[in-house]
């Protein structure tokens, strides 16, 4: 009986002291996080069922419950049309950026003279595609690729194709600057994520008597699915925090307008929010599906 | 045969290095225009269609904008001082923080783990704008208005350097740090000898997306200071370019725009040598 219950007690002082440990690494963090994110997040779903007022003798909250969403979707003309052309211009952009860093990394992973130099080129864009920089440059014309307009590619294409097509097709070349730009965090983490496939791997398939298109697929394709799946999910945050958004724009021109306050507007953060978040629960569902099978590789 | 099959990889090499040096260009190019435009006169600057190079390069614009610094009550280099020291400063911690924060969420078992990797996700999301108001309060609450610890701590939880911190760790075979901890390793020995000398490519990388973000950030100061002299560079080289009328503005932002992404290269520079060599020799595999 004694000796069970000190057993027990050796039991909980390990398991705390494994868990202390945790906590304690964690413990700056959380408190940056709690203070800085975490409440003032709570505070603004709270607001964006209130009413919102700033008066002089400060804030000023009246419960509304869902009216502010109700009101933003059923009588406001300009949010949920700007809304869903965002999304669809995301959902567009997001696998051509995948695709574009993946075969971008791909080549950038063979040996040829002056790679290193190479991969910081590509990873260049990182330090002015965020911020002041991007909207100058995006501001002095520098965004648009000056061939489209040169060689009359839109009326090719409209002469081509249907309307919807045609329009989608030069939606693309017009975000292609966006997309060579927006990349370059993703090939980095490609880049890494190759070396942690082992060459011993490919040097066996190869003696087996595969081609190098099925090492590709065999091998190397399912090693970096969680990558692509990391890579998903900060490309979408990535797109979604843009400074030039045309949502978070139509928000903060909310926030201090005198007919609608801040709680509409929170009201107004909090759907997009909703609807990123979904967008990254499916995301990494898919990743998390595809890795499964092979839980113990990772 | 064999020779056949060397000029096969030598033409294959070729055409590679040349389409990425084409990508790679245009890469560039950003860089070239801004380094021009500073040097453009101003007749330049307002040529339409615009021109990426200058044809008759000039001081002009520097000239403008030091005329109008020291025409200021605060010296322009407290300003540059000021960002400077905020962005190295925030960057460290907030490595030092979100490394800790993925070692142990990835290596460690504790209660609430899946509960903080979901509050990351949200907050992942988050923009500062949409939360500009309630962060006011608390940094006026807690009395850290116009103190350097005001435009450090806001930063401080970075839910973005914590997710790549996580993902890279997530790398790092658990047996590795289980025979290391065999031997007598304690968590600290294992963090700093183990953790932060593998995961080094993602520290780079978290060190120049922060130091990015920092340096660029204008929200701090807006916000929580009123004393012109804790200010950054970037407020006052916004606050610069709104309120000087007419084409002087131009002028200044063009050679302002260089000077702001200067120490960006720089930083750029110093981290992506080291950052590449660790992932080219880098013990993860």
């Amino acid at each position: 009986m004694n000796g069970k219950t000190s057993r027990r007690k050796q039991l909980f002082l390990f398991r705390w002291k494994e868990y202390g440990v945790g906590y304690l690494f964690m413990l700056p963090w959380l408190i940056g996080f709690i203070a800085f994110v975490a409440f003032p997040v709570g505070w603004s779903l709270w607001n964006s069922f209130n009413q919102v007022f700033i008066t002089s003798e400060g804030f000023k909250y009246t419960w509304v419950g869902l009216n502010n969403f109700r009101r933003m979707l059923i009588e406001n003309n300009a949010y949920p049309i700007i809304l869903l052309t965002y999304m669809q211009e995301v959902l567009l952009i997001i696998p051509l950026i995948l695709i574009f860093s993946f075969f971008v990394s791909l080549l950038l992973n063979e040996r040829f003279p002056g790679r290193a130099w190479m991969r910081a080129l590509f990873f260049l864009p990182v330090i002015f595609a965020t911020g002041q920089v991007i909207m100058e440059l995006f501001g002095q014309g520098a965004g648009q690729l000056p061939f489209v307009q040169d060689y009359k590619l839109d009326v090719i294409l409209r002469e081509y194709f249907n309307e919807s097509t045609a329009n989608m097709l030069l939606g693309i070349l017009g975000k292609a600057v966006i997309i060579l730009w927006y990349s370059g965090v993703q090939i980095l983490i490609f880049i890494a994520g190759f070396q942690t496939i082992p060459k011993t791997v490919y040097e066996a398939v190869k003696v087996d008597g595969a081609s190098p298109w099925e090492s590709f697929w065999k091998i190397t394709f399912p090693g970096m699915l969680p990558f692509i799946g990391l890579n998903a999910v900060y490309t979408i945050v990535d797109l979604f925090t843009f400074p030039l958004n045309p949502v978070m724009e139509i928000v903060r021109n909310n926030m201090f307008s005198p007919t609608t306050g801040y709680g509409y507007a929170s009201a107004m953060a909090w759907l997009y929010f909703a609807i990123i978040m979904v967008l990254l629960g499916i995301t990494l569902w898919l990743t998390y599906r595809a890795t499964k099978g092979r839980g113990d590789v990772r | 045969m064999l020779l056949s099959f060397r000029k096969q990889i030598t033409f294959s090499r070729i055409s590679l290095v040349v389409f990425l040096t084409g990508i790679g260009i245009f890469m560039l190019l950003p860089i070239i225009f801004l380094f021009n435009n500073a040097f453009k006169p101003l007749n330049e600057l307002f040529l339409f269609p615009p021109r990426i190079f200058v044809q008759h390069p000039t001081m002009y614009n520097f000239e403008q904008l030091f005329l109008h610094t020291s025409a200021g009550v605060v010296p322009f280099t407290r300003y540059l001082f000021n960002s400077v020291f905020i962005a190295l400063i925030t960057t460290f911690s907030v490595l030092i923080v979100s490394t800790m924060a993925g070692y142990v969420l990835s290596k460690h078992r504790f209660h609430f783990k899946a509960f903080i990797m979901g509050a990351i996700l949200i907050a992942l999301m988050f923009t500062p704008e949409t939360v500009a108001i309630p962060r006011y309060l608390i940094v006026s609450g807690l009395g850290l208005k116009n103190s350097y610890l005001a435009h450090i701590l806001p930063f401080l939880a970075s839910p973005v350097a914590v997710f790549l911190m996580k993902q890279f760790i997530d790398q790092i075979p658990t047996p590795l740090i289980e025979a290391a901890k065999l031997d007598g390793a304690t968590d600290m020995y294992i963090f700093i000898r183990i953790i932060i000398p593998l995961t080094s490519p993602a520290v780079a990388t978290a060190a120049i997306i922060t130091f990015q973000t920092v340096y660029m950030d204008v929200e701090g100061s807006t916000l929580y200071m009123t004393k012109e002299t804790m200010k950054t560079l970037a407020y006052y080289v916004e606050a610069m370019t709104l309120n000087i009328p007419g084409v002087a503005q131009i002028s200044i932002a063009s050679s302002i725009g260089l000077l702001m992404f200067l120490p960006n290269l720089i930083i750029f520079l110093l981290f992506q040598r080291k950052m590449i060599q660790t992932m080219l020799h880098s013990g993860v595999k």
